[in-house]
């Protein structure tokens, strides 16, 4: 993969992540349907959001690992404004914030659940979403029972 | 607090104001500012030669250009970033540069096109290397309104309650906009009418999000003695305290709700999270008016407990049955706020604020009102005192 900073696809209007060079492992990790985050040599804890150094203990010295995909929904809203005319078909959609089990929260969607039935304490799974511009968006869905 | 930033206490003051709010096509930011500048300066009975220090905010006039319209040379300029945050620290900056004798008199500017050319509606949302505040389009996780609305889900899982709970806000700040004359939105509200109105992020609703306008805004301050031969009464800075910001204090919520990385746990504000009372000597009950920033509604419920007007989860009780409002115990934003009164980043809560303590609010005035606070939920204040 490489870095990229197009924030829109021309054709759908989509809008798509911003790849910094930095960030190429985690993005790769989605490609191959992985949740890859960084984990601090020193504590052993795994952060996000992505950046240089472990917040806990201000290591600089980590590894790409790759996490186990469980977590719950800890936090959720619903939209119902379109921003853009991509999103007037989308929604009500929800945004989530889900609690990885190692710690982290992402703040992602959740698939093939409607919006009524999003609650905190969801226990839910890691999922993949292809996207346009050969990029696979980390997502989550409801954990299978 | 250091004892250093005691002896703050009450050397400075605000002796002039501009503003505008409202719709201005045919204008650009900078001509915008430098009618600010015209007013604020009528107002302190002040000439451009008394303007020796000057700061500007970014997304408006630049700096330079702004003093080379206004034919003004200081020997003090500095430029902020534009946000709503970091209104108080760019006053309390110019008070501390007046105070410590950089310049005599700092004149604070700021002009804004809600939409004009190189201001681009998108910009909120790309800044800072694409969503400091976990803004994230890919995700349609779009807006400032995201980080406002999280909040306040959070705070409700926490203490109970819903969306209904914010409607006593969006009503008593549209009471006291009914009262302001250059408020942009006018018109009656009652909680029907809040309730009815549209989901824009669940659980906020259309009337939970500020008035989005044209606006321009200058303050000027100068040292306590200089403001007493001014054209108006001076508004001393009494008391202030900075940003709080860190993991903890993520974008637009309180410690403790667990907003993206945030821990979970009930804030209480400690002795030291509150210096600027004791910086100005007083306590909330001194308190006249409480001035926050209410880009969106919940952020009132925030600055009530960040400062210890209540307890965790007990401000969605506080704002009922009228407390907040004009001739209740605690009134807060008095102008209408950004949510009724309209968007001017907070420089308009900041003027209100002076305009109160000067006793010229006419049908929206707090009776006697002597001390006045803005204090907004990620830990900023400033006690003006008259």
């Amino acid at each position: 993969m490489q870095p990229s900073q197009q924030m829109i696809d021309n054709e759908t209007g989509r809008y798509l992540p911003v790849i910094y060079p930095e960030e190429l492992p985690y993005w790769e990790g989605a490609r191959k349907r992985q949740l890859v985050l960084q984990c601090c040599k020193g504590c052993g804890k795994a952060w996000y959001p992505i950046g240089p150094a472990c917040p806990r203990c201000f290591s600089m010295d980590f590894e790409w690992k790759q996490m186990s995909g469980r977590g719950k929904i800890h936090n959720y809203v619903i939209y119902h404004k379109a921003w853009t005319p991509w999103f007037q078909k989308r929604v009500p959609y929800a945004v989530v914030q889900v609690e990885l089990e190692e710690g982290p929260r992402l703040t992602t969607n959740l698939l093939d659940c409607p919006v009524g039935e999003v609650k905190i304490g969801m226990p839910v799974e890691v999922a993949y979403e292809d996207i346009p511009g050969d990029i696979t968006l980390v997502q989550f869905r409801r954990a299978a029972r | 607090m250091t004892l250093a930033a005691q002896t703050l206490r009450d050397r400075t003051a605000v002796c002039g104001v501009g503003l505008m709010i409202g719709e201005f096509p045919d204008r650009t930011p900078l001509s915008l500012a430098v009618e600010a500048y015209h007013r604020a300066l009528d107002d302190a009975g002040m000439k451009r030669k008394d303007i020796d220090g000057i700061m500007t905010l970014s997304m408006g006039p630049d700096y330079d250009r702004f003093l080379e319209a206004a034919g003004t040379d200081v020997r003090y300029a500095n430029q902020g970033w534009h946000h709503g945050r970091f209104i108080a620290p760019m006053v309390q900056h110019a008070a501390m540069v007046v105070a410590n004798g950089l310049a005599k008199t700092v004149a604070i500017i700021h002009g804004r096109r809600r939409r004009a050319f190189g201001q681009v509606s998108e910009h909120e949302m790309w800044r800072q290397g694409l969503g400091p505040h976990g803004e994230s389009p890919a995700y349609g996780a779009l807006s400032p309104v995201l980080g406002a609305a999280l909040a306040a889900q959070r705070y409700f899982h926490m203490y109970g309650g819903g969306n209904e709970d914010l409607a006593p806000i969006a009503v008593a700040f549209r009471k006291h906009a009914r009262l302001n004359p250059h408020a942009v939105r006018h018109a009656p509200m009652s909680i029907e009418d809040y309730l009815k109105s549209r989901w824009i992020v669940e659980p906020l609703r259309l009337f939970d999000c500020c008035q989005n306008n044209d606006n321009a805004a200058c303050m000027i301050i100068t040292s306590a003695e200089r403001a007493r031969d001014c054209a108006k009464p001076p508004v001393h800075i009494s008391g202030m305290q900075g940003v709080h910001a860190g993991p903890q204090f993520h974008n637009l919520t309180l410690p403790g709700l667990g907003v993206a990385q945030q821990r979970v746990y009930k804030y209480t504000p400690t002795k030291e999270d509150l210096y600027s009372y004791q910086m100005a000597g007083i306590t909330q009950k001194d308190v006249d008016a409480l001035i926050t920033y209410d880009a969106f509604s919940p952020l009132v419920l925030f600055g009530l407990e960040r400062f210890g007007f209540c307890g965790p989860g007990e401000a969605r009780e506080f704002v009922k049955n009228g407390r907040i409002e004009l001739g209740g115990e605690l009134p807060i934003n008095t102008s209408g706020g950004l949510l009724s009164e309209g968007h001017a980043v907070g420089w308009n809560l900041h003027i209100e604020a002076v305009r109160q303590l000067r006793h010229e609010c006419g049908e929206r005035q707090v009776k006697d009102a002597k001390i006045i606070q803005y204090a907004s939920f990620l830990g900023e204040s400033v006690i003006y005192r008259r």
